[in-house]
């Protein structure tokens, strides 16, 4: 099925497409031969390094709000966090220019503060969606609040964190791009389709593109299995009687 | 008859009173559960705490296990001891288990919570899988088991833990028949694994846990009065109609079932 759909929008792009989009044919081409040069090798190192140290101090930040955010003081600032997704990064730059030492650290701020509200927003619904029976069975097994957090919640919901990590992986993945054309001194495929677009080469544009899409397919297989694996019973069904 | 004596008071209930604003969901609930001894062998307790659906059952179920704070009044247990949670071993309708932890790791948290069998977990935890046919479901998570093998993963956590006492919400309900003579037939051994096991069903199938039971209590509601009180308590040694087999086919304990069911 998903072949036969492939197959007809290959079809359709290669029919529609005119002297402006660039056939399938040559985004192929231009998608083998983007493989084989040491420029892309060395923007996606880049890039996935960013973005993999990103996504861990993000993990890091996140948690200890979430975890926190039980308390009543951290509670409030979980909150902010939260509502923090509707501000934009591009009216923050000249802030965190003035707050980081270089661009790299500026694309490492901007990028974590960009994903932290989006893994918040994910991990506090998770911890709000607790049911209540599982506090209850710590406290009747004689648990306290630090022995119920750390099963209930630590131990408990570790599935769930992995979870939100793969579907928050895609934000992240997204945001790279969009940071890296802030600051291009490190290059990046974000700064690589910048100069890509600059020249208008679409379709070295449309074949990085699904490069970017194909490493964020292979990332999500890669977390999702991960997760299985780690915590088995994430993948189980309920068994009939 | 059978022979037997009540001994020292094990649960004392006083004067609980639930309400929410000034909407009174419990009042007056007075009820004390003693020891009873009988010649010869270890005799636990079972109590049925009956009422109608909504009546505020399951309220009185968390004010008995110490996970809800009455609005007034108190339960003692160990002669002077106030009733907090963790002290009593509680079932929950669902058979709750922690989704995450294998069963084997379920029980293991729980025996490890239990002081006297530091040093020997593992091995309580082998002897009660075997005694309640549940080894070959210990490597299992609790999503891979039927209904019947949660529940009886549920009590042995809770006998692990090493309660006197063990509250069981609607243990019956959803069971077809088969189980629920297996259910009826395990409940009354872990009541007899001790002198002081003390079994507290609430439940709103009356024949099957009055059949298992050696006291009825009875929740209602009283003409004119706002919330709901133990109406009646009915000792069901004392009519000779506890600890025996078939019992359900007794003239005298289908009286008492439709006595009961007249008083709700």
């Amino acid at each position: 099925m998903i072949v036969l759909q492939l197959f007809i929008t290959i079809i359709v792009w290669h029919s529609t497409s005119n002297g402006l989009i660039p056939k399938p044919g040559n985004v192929a081409a231009a998608f083998g031969k983007l493989l084989g040069t040491k420029i892309l090798l060395d923007n996606l190192l880049v890039s996935l390094v960013l973005t993999l140290k990103a996504m861990c101090y993000s993990i890091i930040i996140t948690l200890f709000f979430a975890y926190t955010s039980v308390i009543p003081f951290f509670k409030s600032i979980a909150q902010f966090i939260v509502k923090c997704r509707y501000l934009t990064l591009t009216g923050l730059i000249f802030i965190f220019t003035l707050l980081t030492k270089d661009g790299s650290e500026l694309k490492l701020s901007l990028l974590i503060f960009g994903i932290v509200p989006f893994f918040t927003t994910s991990f506090l619904a998770v911890i709000l969606n607790i049911d209540k029976q599982e506090y209850e069975l710590c406290k009747t097994l004689g648990y306290n609040n630090w022995q119920t957090l750390y099963e209930v919640i630590i131990v408990g919901k570790a599935d769930q964190v992995f979870e939100i990590l793969r579907q928050n992986f895609a934000i992240s993945w997204l945001m790279i791009t969009m940071v890296e054309g802030l600051s291009m001194s490190e290059g990046g495929i974000g700064s690589l389709l910048i100069k890509y677009n600059k020249y208008n080469d679409l379709t070295n544009v449309i074949a990085l593109q699904l490069l970017i899409f194909l490493i964020g397919l292979c990332f999500d297989f890669l977390l999702g299995t991960t997760r299985h694996w780690l915590f088995p019973h994430s993948n189980l069904k309920q068994a009939t009687s | 008859m059978t022979a037997y004596i009540k001994d020292k008071i094990l649960l004392q209930a006083s004067n609980i009173r639930l309400a929410y604003d000034n909407n009174i969901i419990l009042r007056d609930i007075n009820f004390c559960i003693r020891d009873i001894k009988r010649p010869g062998m270890q005799q636990g307790q079972v109590i049925s705490l009956i009422g109608r659906s909504g009546i505020g059952k399951t309220q009185l179920f968390k004010i008995l296990s110490g996970l809800q704070q009455p609005t007034a009044g108190e339960v003692i247990i160990h002669d002077n001891k106030t009733v907090k949670p963790g002290d009593m071993g509680v079932i929950f309708q669902n058979y709750y288990l922690f989704e995450w932890r294998t069963v084997f790791q379920s029980l293991l948290l729980a025996a490890k919570k239990n002081t006297q069998l530091k040093g020997k977990e593992e091995a309580m935890i082998n002897h009660y899988a075997n005694e309640f046919q549940l080894t070959d479901e210990l490597k299992k998570y609790p999503q891979q088991l039927s209904g019947g093998q949660r529940q009886r993963a549920s009590i042995i956590q809770q006998l692990l833990k090493g309660s006197d006492f063990l509250l069981l919400d609607e243990p019956f309900s959803g069971l077809d028949v088969c189980v629920l003579d297996k259910v009826t037939e395990l409940l009354l051994q872990v009541s007899v694994s001790d002198e002081l096991k003390t079994l507290i069903i609430v439940s709103h199938d009356i024949s099957t846990s009055v059949a298992i039971s050696d006291t009825v209590l009875i929740l209602g509601n009283e003409q004119g009065k706002e919330g709901a009180t133990i109406k009646k308590e009915i000792d069901l040694v004392d009519r000779d109609l506890a600890w025996q087999k078939n019992i359900k086919k007794e003239k005298a304990f289908l009286e008492t079932v439709e006595e009961i069911k007249a008083c709700l």
